[in-house]
């Protein structure tokens, strides 16, 4: 009896929780789901029962794969910086750099990330900007004014400089949680190391990269589903353009919803979304479970 | 991580919301709003509009504080919000069924979707042409706001496009204002071998060129088909003259503009014309003020995009067009509401506005020297010459249509898509929207 009021009791406590989880997460997820399957607006009275042809369109839009391509070309150079490089630049902070510089460089290093990144994509607009932009301007101060371009404005270069941005935003960020984790390795390992004779590139790689292994998956996983979801940056840069050569499924699916009135089809760009992501959540609850085990 | 799931969740939320608001399923047909002024002005009317910046904003304050003051009964709950956040915000309260008394529109299809949908009032009985209040009115602002024959907006502003031109540019490269279309291709040539930018275009958005393409569609292709095509239920744009339009387009840009414009923003251009490093500018005449506010002071004048010759198209159209409020079909103040936009269009306020904003009201009458100065005078003049109003492309067709032109004409810009391929695309998203009117 005892056992069953404790067990109410526990109900009541996580009731408010579930009940908000259930309507504003569960909830619209089922919802967007069943919404992908009809041809609807904002102005339309009655949404439209169409199967699956909202998805059929979807995959045959070029605009949709362009998108996802953009999104993983978003990912990969993420990877590339913000978990390989930011882990060498971390490495470097913690083994090389002196006590009060290091200090001062991990807060410079950090700065980018404490700023909105709308004005960040606004601060970078000016960056690219044609005219007086300063990275045109230092391409042609150091004789490469032929590679001078209008960044943003050119299908072949608008994702890349919008990607670029993102970089110098977030590497910072990974490398200051890659300092915490380098920081909790014990000296005794280093200083092992150091009397057996080894170098710093060697000492990198038998101690540092395996001691902070863990904080590797954290951040391939935060930099991979991060890739996904991205949205404000591409937004405030370049809004999908020019041509819809710098779309990624976030901006895309609000030109759809927002722009020309296709919820529908707006809906099954969420759903994609929402599985895309949803796999690479269950692949970091895998990956950690299995880890809980091993010790 | 959970913050980024979360944005993604809320923007899933954001649509579901929208969808899930709406399933009171009202119906479509429109509401039959009781327009007749109350015995009692009493009640609270709601109002959005898009013009938050605070330049535009307090004319809109002032004029509701001058009518609650008229009339202490009336509480009227003024929401402003930028141009862009408003597009988002009008649909989710469209979705929502959940639309203020009275709200901001554009001319042309976004407000034939309200109309189809019932959440705009059919205010025939009270601004139709032949009515007191409609005859206050430049008779082809009222038509800009008519469907199926009924009148469904006011129309607040008068607003054409127009190149403006630096006359002491023009003078030291020998230029006089051009005549024709293939006249002002030469003077960009005249105006390059002087040295300065013939035309400052920026199109980072992409609608800076739809406003070229609107004109140039209006001059090339006949206006009846052109009326068919816009018209999302009879879109086919099959007729060459649209190819023509695309091709002129090009043309210009090669000639008068430069290659950087889509990672241009319409302002940069603006600032570039304004500091006299190029000869001309094409702009709003709500844009006027902004060139009267140069420093130093520009000596410019203005001039329609010429025709090309030998179009097939009405060569008398000018593209513009008024923006204007609805009043919600499902209003219980519809009175009350229209009530307040006589009192906003008033000769007084009709005068203010040109006089505060520098904007060119459809209220006959209202701008004079009093309180416009001569190039927005002369803009009115040249408007009501003006055969009839070439609606902005991208807010007269279905917004799939538009989106198709937008980003069609970038890549057209950018060199990746020939006029041919961006007219492919244009036809894709029109058939499309037809079958989606049905």
């Amino acid at each position: 009896m005892g056992a069953l009021l404790t067990r109410w009791r526990a109900w009541v406590w996580v009731l408010p929780a579930v009940a908000l989880l259930l309507v504003f997460v569960y909830y619209p997820i089922v919802d967007n789901l069943r919404l992908s399957f009809f041809s609807w607006n904002a102005f339309s009275p009655e949404p439209r029962f169409v199967g699956v042809d909202n998805y059929t369109e979807m995959f045959t839009d070029p605009v949709f794969w362009r998108a996802l391509l953009n999104n993983i070309a978003y990912a990969v150079v993420s990877l590339v910086f913000q978990a390989g490089l930011s882990l060498v630049l971390a490495a470097l902070l913690e083994e090389l750099v002196g006590k009060r510089l290091r200090g001062l460089l991990r807060t410079l290093y950090f700065i980018p990330a404490a700023m909105s990144i709308t004005v960040a994509g606004v601060l970078f607009s000016f960056l690219y900007n044609p005219r007086y932009g300063l990275v045109n301007e230092a391409l042609q101060a150091v004789g490469l004014g032929h590679l001078a371009r209008a960044w943003l404005g050119e299908e072949s270069s608008a994702i890349w400089s919008v990607i670029a941005m993102s970089q110098w935003q977030s590497i910072g960020y990974t490398a200051v949680l890659f300092v915490v984790a380098m920081q909790r390795i014990p000296r005794e390992y280093y200083e092992a190391a150091k009397v057996d004779g080894s170098g710093a590139v060697r000492t990198f790689f038998s101690i540092t990269l395996p001691m902070v292994r863990e904080m590797t998956t954290l951040i391939v996983i935060l930099t991979i589903s991060g890739a996904f979801l991205v949205f404000n940056e591409v937004m405030v840069m370049t809004a999908g353009g020019p041509d819809n050569s710098s779309q990624v499924l976030g901006t895309w699916l609000y030109r759809k919803a927002f722009f020309e009135d296709d919820m529908g089809y707006a809906a099954s760009v969420a759903t994609v979304i929402f599985v895309i992501t949803f796999a690479i959540a269950a692949g970091q609850l895998a990956l950690s479970r299995r880890r809980r085990y091993d010790t | 991580m959970n913050k980024h799931r979360w944005s993604a969740l809320s923007l899933a939320t954001l649509i579901v919301a929208a969808a899930g608001c709406g399933g009171g399923g009202t119906s479509a047909t429109p509401g039959k709003a009781d327009l007749a002024a109350p015995k009692e002005k009493s009640g609270t009317l709601t109002m959005v509009t898009k013009f938050a910046n605070p330049e535009y904003a307090p004319y809109f304050e002032k004029v509701v504080a001058e009518y609650e003051k008229a009339n202490p009964k009336v509480d009227v709950k003024l929401e402003q919000v930028g141009d862009q956040a408003y597009k988002d915000k009008i649909r989710v309260l469209s979705a929502s069924r959940d639309l203020p008394d009275i709200y901001f529109s554009w001319a042309g299809d976004f407000t034939n979707k309200f109309v189809r949908a019932g959440l705009a009032a059919d205010l025939t009985s009270e601004i139709g042409p032949s009515t007191p209040w409609g005859s206050t009115f430049a008779p082809a602002a009222l038509k800009a706001f008519e469907y199926s024959g009924k009148n469904y907006g006011m129309p607040l502003d008068l607003d054409g496009k127009y190149l403006a031109y630096n006359k002491a540019v023009f003078d030291k490269a020998g230029v006089t204002v051009p005549t024709s279309f293939e006249d002002l291709l030469t003077s960009c040539d005249k105006l390059k071998a002087a040295g300065v930018q013939p035309i400052a275009f920026g199109n980072q958005y992409g609608w800076a060129a739809i406003h070229y393409i609107t004109q140039l569609n209006a001059y090339d292709v006949p206006a009846k088909t052109l009326t068919a095509d816009y018209n999302p239920a009879s879109g086919a744009f099959t007729d060459p003259g649209y190819v023509t339009a695309l091709k002129q387009f090009s043309d210009l840009v090669g000639r008068c503009g430069t290659k950087d414009a889509n990672g241009l923003s319409h302002e940069t251009a603006q600032a570039q014309f304004l500091s006299g490093k190029a000869g001309m500018h094409y702009l709003e005449s709500v844009e006027f003020e902004a060139v009267d506010k140069a420093k130093p002071p520009l000596d410019w004048g203005f001039f329609r995009l010429p025709a090309p010759a030998g179009a097939a198209g009405d060569a008398s159209a000018l593209t513009g067009a008024p923006d204007g409020f609805l009043v919600n079909a499902q209003s219980k103040n519809a009175g009350l509401a229209v009530d307040f936009l006589k009192f906003m269009t008033s000769q007084q306020n009709a005068a203010a506005l040109t006089k505060e904003l520098g904007w060119l009201s459809p209220v006959k009458g209202s701008a004079s020297t009093a309180n416009a100065n001569k190039q927005l005078t002369d803009a009115l003049a040249d408007m009501d010459k003006a055969g009839n109003f070439a609606i902005w492309l991208d807010t007269i067709t279905h917004a799939e249509v538009a989106s198709a032109y937008l980003s069609g004409v970038e890549g057209m810009l950018s060199g990746s898509k020939s006029p041919e391929q961006v007219m492919t695309g244009v036809r894709e998203a029109a058939a499309k929207a037809k079958k989606e009117v049905g």
